[in-house]
């Protein structure tokens, strides 16, 4: 049986104040945990926040639902795993791309023009984690995102 | 997230204390347009207190620093925090966001 050593979740319309309360939820997680390591804390945080807004900012409602975002952060010995649910959702449509471009493709010597405003969320989950997938299930798609973290890692 | 604006002179300094992320990323670049359109050339976002950027705003650093080279200008970071530092080193962006240990090493005299 895993080892769950913390545990916090958050369920709320998929809105601006949801990623400012996420934030809190995430506070409220390392009090908890305080034992696991500042560099893994922050990779983690960094990509739970990318995938919730990316949810907030391109989830589409399912007809005749609100969409709400659901999050689930367990800490556990060895990893760290978050399961991010768009709730009411229409099905991912395309489903992203989790291979996405690399984001160290530009050249040393690229123009300030070169470099997009937008796009890296996906790439920057993708590193800041050891797994990311996204699944459909029942009215949901499901984010899971997990981090091999301390002791042996 | 809040906002200061001040004229130091040779640049015009705007600190952003707290989470700039999707939220926030909007009101940096209402900021900046500000500052640009009453004239201002040099630029010094001071992240000192800026616990975490995602990359709605990183994203908006970017567009502001368009906006500032566009207009004759430039906009330089400066005393970046750890959460900071990991997010413009993953994204290879310290190459033309690099970071300055004070705004006032941002724009050295001259």
């Amino acid at each position: 049986m895993t080892d769950i050593l913390a545990r916090r979740t958050l369920e709320e319309p998929a809105v601006e104040q949801a990623i400012e309360d996420l934030h809190g939820v995430l506070d409220q997680l390392w009090h908890d945990a305080a034992f696991v390591p500042a560099m893994d804390q922050m990779a983690f945080s960094t990509a739970v926040i990318e995938a919730a807004s990316n949810v907030v900012r391109h989830g589409v409602a399912a007809q005749g639902s609100e969409l709400l975002l659901g999050v689930e952060l367990t800490v556990a010995s060895g990893y760290l795993r978050a399961v991010i649910s768009e709730i009411g959702a229409a099905p991912l449509d395309p489903v992203p791309d989790l291979e996405g471009p690399d984001l160290t493709a530009l050249p040393d010597d690229a123009l300030l023009e070169d470099y997009d405003e937008s796009g890296r969320g996906l790439s920057m989950i993708r590193a800041l984690v050891t797994t990311v997938t996204v699944e459909r299930q029942g009215d949901s798609n499901v984010w899971v995102l997990s981090r091999d973290a301390g002791e042996g890692h | 997230m809040e906002f200061t604006t001040q004229d130091k002179g040779r640049y015009t300094e705007v600190a952003a204390s707290g989470r700039l992320n999707m939220v926030a990323a909007p009101k940096l670049r209402e900021v900046i347009n500000d500052v640009v359109a009453a004239g201002g050339k040099r630029i010094v976002v001071n992240l000192a207190e800026t616990s975490f950027m995602d990359s709605s705003g990183l994203g908006a650093l970017i567009g502001c620093l368009k906006l500032a080279r566009q207009s004759g200008g430039d906009l330089r970071i400066a005393a970046v925090q750890p959460q900071v530092t990991m997010v413009l080193e993953l994204t290879s962006m310290h190459r033309v966001l690099t970071p300055h240990g004070t705004p006032d090493e941002a724009f050295p005299n001259d």
